[in-house]
């Protein structure tokens, strides 16, 4: 029931067309990249699935993360701005039910930017590097299938290991009245994350470090801690919205 | 001589028309009355008068000037009180009223005159966002009383107001003429209480004038066309629900 | 109404509205991992800079790169959602001062942020590099001389990059699309920059003058000299053009 109320109140306010035009233009990001010059990437060694993300997947990731702090911002800043929160406070739905139905809008939504951006990557595999991935291909496989599942593998850890900030995001974004308090926080979270040394395990899994992990060239054993990880992450912020909400109704 | 004077002023959207045809006449120095129900078009006379609304069609004159050529001279002249109370919820109430008062280039006693006027002397320190609904009101009126601008328009100033508030702002709205030689514009959907405080009265409905005149006038206007007039609450709503009756039968 | 009280105005709008916290935060995130990392400006040997240039250089690329405009773009963000919270911009617009004045005078207030937040990053560079001297037992610290220019060159260089985000601010009134279009224009700079057409892109000009320097600085990069035709002309036609539509539009979607 949540969830249709949170597609009722985010009429109008332009939150899908601007996560499909943000996966537009991320996805336009590496087709650009790659026509700009073209003999550089195909001449690099490698898979084109590791060459591609290697190439393009950080700005992806940020324009994501930039995406992901406006969307937040914007699913709390309509329950400020004409104090709805307090009807809705008044109302028989449970505050962490609010919470959670807008984080099955943002993150769906964010689904859907990267698969425009998926997409697009997997045009580039074909178009770029027809000819190398025909030749890496496996007997019994088609090359063109084995591309995608490279890319479904990249983009499908890259939608795992930025829930916890796509979360975390939604989580400032309920506690903060004003929205550029909100947009400040957010912000300074993904540039510190671009600032930390990523040689570290234990700092790569700030939050907001996670969604710049790469698939694509990780050894197996990485990959299994970052998603264990990125989970465990998610229902640990889940639960610390639950507990911020108590504690805020405990002092209201 | 008039000082607000309003020809064919209309203003449409794309699909109903709020004001339409609208000629209005508001005499100097008196307090005139616009009377209507929820939704007649009130507001939205009120705000093409400020500027704040583009009309579709029709002019205005406040005090011999015209929109839009001259919209700062006129705004210099008018105090305004617009429905929705406007402040800036991170500062105080003498915070928010002394920005208006540099904007308005006033000395800086406007702004104690001001809240002395409206009652909110005690909680000039305290944030707009932490006002209860009636201190948000008044603080709206010290806005448009500030400075005693020569023109007030003021929206449904009464709202949200408790009683004893409500008397207040009225008696306060009464004696303005005399007290600072201004001129009123003040609406509500209330006639009875705009009898209490009005010299002149436009009844509007639908977005068309039903009546302008004095209060004697519209007694016996209405005793011509054999509305009650013993009591005029009654006497508006005969005139709103003949008019609406009017409408349907176009229809 | 003069230009230069209507600002004041302005500044006492955003009184506790907590921006000059999100300023200081967003400096000390920026250098305190310089700090930490102090040491790694000594193995620069490939790139033939020494550690003192090498730590003024990181640390002022994080500001210009990113954070610097992300904070700009929050700052407008500010200024715009301030006024439309409470409607205070009703009454505003039915006080007798002009739209464009009103809008001019935000935007200088804007300029006015831009350059306390370079003025306090200098500083905080100051305080960083005598942090670093002392746990590093080298010194960092460059000459005022050098680097107080060198931010001043920063602040004017973004004045056509502050122009284009008010104008985005005021044009966009969707606040998720105006947000979002100011933070996604930063990123491409990255790109633009190692490019021939960088000066069309205004927020990419404070970034491309610092890269320059970089490799004015560092003995084994190549390094070409700014030219200032055309990029002169277009940012003072790009500037002005973003100046003019912000100030023609203030206000009219309040206004219908």
């Amino acid at each position: 029931m949540s969830l249709t109320l949170e597609l009722k109140k985010i009429k109008r306010t332009g939150f899908f067309p601007a996560f499909l035009a943000g996966g537009i233009i991320a996805g336009a990001f590496p087709v650009i990249n790659t026509a700009a010059r073209p003999e550089m990437f195909t001449s690099m060694s490698g898979s084109a699935a590791e060459i591609l993300m290697s190439a393009n997947y950080e700005t992806i990731a940020m324009l994501n993360l930039l995406l992901l702090t406006a969307g937040a911002c914007i699913l709390y800043h309509i329950e400020y701005a004409g104090n709805g929160i307090q009807k809705m406070q008044t109302l028989p739905v449970s505050e962490s039910g609010l919470f959670f139905g807008k984080a099955f809008l943002l993150v769906p939504s964010f689904f859907l930017m990267l698969c425009i951006e998926g997409t697009a990557m997997f045009f580039c595999g074909i178009h770029w590097f027809g000819e190398s991935v025909r030749a890496s291909a496996i007997a019994g496989s088609t090359a063109v299938g084995a591309l995608a599942a490279d890319f479904l593998r990249c983009f499908g850890f890259a939608f795992l290991l930025t829930l916890p900030a796509a979360l975390l995001l939604l989580l400032f974004s309920s506690l903060c009245r004003n929205m550029w308090v909100m947009l400040g926080i957010g912000i300074m979270c993904i540039f510190l994350a671009t600032m930390l040394p990523d040689d570290n395990f234990l700092i790569s899994l700030f939050p907001f470090a996670m969604p710049f992990q790469t698939y694509a060239g990780a050894d197996r054993d990485l990959v299994i801690r970052c998603i264990i990880a990125a989970v465990s992450e998610t229902l640990v912020i889940g639960l610390i919205e639950i507990i911020l909400i108590r504690i805020r109704r405990l002092f209201a | 001589m008039n000082i607000i004077e309003t020809k064919n002023l209309s203003k449409s959207y794309a699909d109903f028309t709020a004001v339409s045809n609208l000629s209005l006449h508001v005499p100097k120095g008196t307090v005139y009355g616009f009377v209507g129900p929820n939704g007649a078009g009130k507001s939205t006379t009120m705000k093409m008068l400020l500027g704040l609304t583009r009309p579709s069609g029709g002019t205005f004159v406040i005090d011999r000037k015209s929109y839009p050529h001259n919209r700062v001279k006129i705004l210099r002249e008018i105090g305004s009180f617009i429905e929705a109370p406007a402040f800036y919820g991170n500062l105080t109430g003498e915070e928010n009223l002394d920005i208006i008062r540099q904007i308005l280039g006033l000395p800086k006693s406007s702004v104690n005159d001001a809240l002395e006027l409206v009652g909110l002397t005690q909680y000039r320190k305290r944030l707009t966002k932490k006002y209860s609904l009636g201190m948000k009101q008044r603080l709206g009126l010290a806005g448009a009383l500030i400075g005693r601008p020569p023109i007030l328009i003021l929206d449904e100033p009464t709202n949200g107001l408790d009683p004893v508030g409500i008397h207040e702002i009225r008696t306060l709205i009464r004696s303005l003429p005399e007290q600072f030689d201004c001129t009123v514009f003040v609406s509500s959907h209330l006639l009875s209480e705009i009898e209490l405080m009005a010299d002149n009265i436009g009844i509007l409905n639908h977005g068309k004038l039903l009546f302008e005149g004095t209060l004697e006038e519209l007694k016996e206007n209405a005793a011509m066309l054999g509305y009650p007039t013993d009591n005029l609450e009654d006497t508006f709503l005969a005139l709103i629900e003949d008019d609406n009756l009017k409408r349907g039968e176009k229809r | 109404m003069n230009i230069l009280t209507l600002t004041l105005i302005e500044a006492r709008k955003i009184k506790r509205s907590k921006i000059l916290l999100i300023l200081a935060a967003s400096i000390l995130i920026l250098w305190i991992p310089n700090i930490i990392n102090a040491d790694m400006n000594f193995q620069m040997d490939d790139i033939g800079i020494s550690p003192e240039n090498s730590f003024f250089i990181q640390g002022f690329m994080g500001m210009v790169w990113f954070i610097y405009p992300a904070v700009m773009v929050i700052c407008t963000v500010l200024l715009i959602q301030n006024e439309r919270t409470n409607n205070g911009i009703l009454k505003m617009l039915a006080l007798p001062v002009s739209t464009a004045s009103l809008c001019l005078a935000k935007f200088i207030l804007l300029v006015a942020l831009a350059a306390v937040y370079t003025l306090a990053s200098a500083g905080a560079y100051y305080i960083s590099a005598a942090l670093a001297s002392g746990i590093a037992d080298y010194d960092f610290i460059l000459a005022p001389e050098y680097v107080l220019p060198m931010a001043g060159k920063l602040f004017l260089a973004s004045f056509p990059m502050l122009t284009v985000f008010w104008m985005i601010a005021v044009l966009i009134t969707t606040p998720i699309f105006s947000v979002g279009t100011g933070l996604a224009s930063i990123v491409p700079s990255v790109l633009l920059i190692n490019t021939k057409i960088w000066f069309l892109y205004p927020m990419c000009y404070p970034f491309y003058i610092l890269v320059t320097e970089y490799g004015n600085l560092a003995k084994n990069m190549s390094s070409s000299p700014i030219e200032m035709i055309p990029w002169i002309p277009t940012a003072v036609a790009v500037s002005l053009a973003c100046l003019i539509i912000a100030c023609m539009s203030f206000g009219h979607a309040e206004r219908r």
